[in-house]
């Protein structure tokens, strides 16, 4: 199992630099609206109303920005798990830790791909 | 004959007569302020791991029609989940400020015949990038444009 991870390294880096850097910019935005404003009755009426929000996520730019708000945060969460556990728990239970928690990055980018192009 | 290295080919064959005691991790190690910091750092992972599966629900409801996403919208109202997007909006915070005061020391010195721009070029580049896209953002989830 260590050596299969040890394998997908290269790309567990670069899909885990690309969640720290593209969803840390892309994250406030999207907090402070869909989660946030918009729950909470403070952006003005109908910004994010059904047909609204459809019609952003449902172009080309809106379904690539809502797939990288679902898969890169996983990624980036999915490898910081594991390195806080590393240094929470030691090295005996990594390999067990590390690929449960890459598979349900890799299982949750499948589904946000199916997701978006279901919208 | 090429081989892969290894790690061990320097071990003498025999224990040496001086003795070494093995590598410990102090029990107390989390409570150094620049390993706290570090540890915080990595337990953003724990949020935004969360933050990408609700964002799949996110996704989901769209797909689902107006009763759906209605009903998201309704949920995300409740406290519980007021109070995790809000952990998550500091999260998001922290780990931009961080890995951006990170960034400029992780370039290479050259690549090629170019240098990476001063640190402070790129601080100001980062930041401003951060701050274009999250107010674009604002402006069209919140309505304002297009």
């Amino acid at each position: 199992m260590k050596a299969l991870l040890l394998r997908f390294e290269p790309i567990i880096w670069l899909l885990f630099g690309a969640g720290i850097m593209v969803g840390t910019l892309l994250l406030p935005g999207y907090l402070m609206t869909v989660t946030l404003g918009a729950p909470l009755g403070l952006l003005p009426e109908g910004a994010l109303s059904f047909a609204r929000a459809h019609m952003i996520f449902s172009s080309p730019l809106g379904r690539l920005v809502l797939l990288a708000i679902i898969a890169l945060p996983l990624w980036k969460g999915a490898h910081h798990t594991r390195a806080l556990a590393v240094d929470m728990l030691g090295h005996h239970s990594d390999a067990l830790i590390g690929s449960l928690l890459y598979a349900i990055a890799a299982i949750g980018s499948v589904l946000g791909i199916l997701a978006v192009l279901a919208i | 004959m090429a081989r892969p290295s290894d790690p061990q080919a320097m071990t003498p064959r025999k224990p040496g007569s001086t003795r070494t005691a093995p590598p410990q991790v102090p029990d107390d190690f989390w409570t150094q302020p620049r390993m706290r910091t570090y540890l915080l750092f990595d337990a953003t992972g724990i949020v935004y791991l969360l933050v990408g599966l609700v964002a799949l629900r996110v996704a989901w409801a769209l797909a689902g029609g107006a009763p759906v996403w209605d009903a998201l919208l309704r949920s995300f109202a409740s406290p519980g989940y007021v109070i995790f997007h809000v952990l998550a909006l500091i999260s998001a915070i922290f780990v931009g400020v961080r890995f951006f005061r990170l960034f400029p020391k992780a370039q290479p010195a050259q690549i090629g015949p170019v240098k990476p721009p001063p640190p402070a070029v790129l601080h100001a580049v980062l930041y401003a990038a951060w701050g274009g896209i999250t107010l674009v953002l604002l402006a069209v989830f919140g309505g304002i444009w297009p």
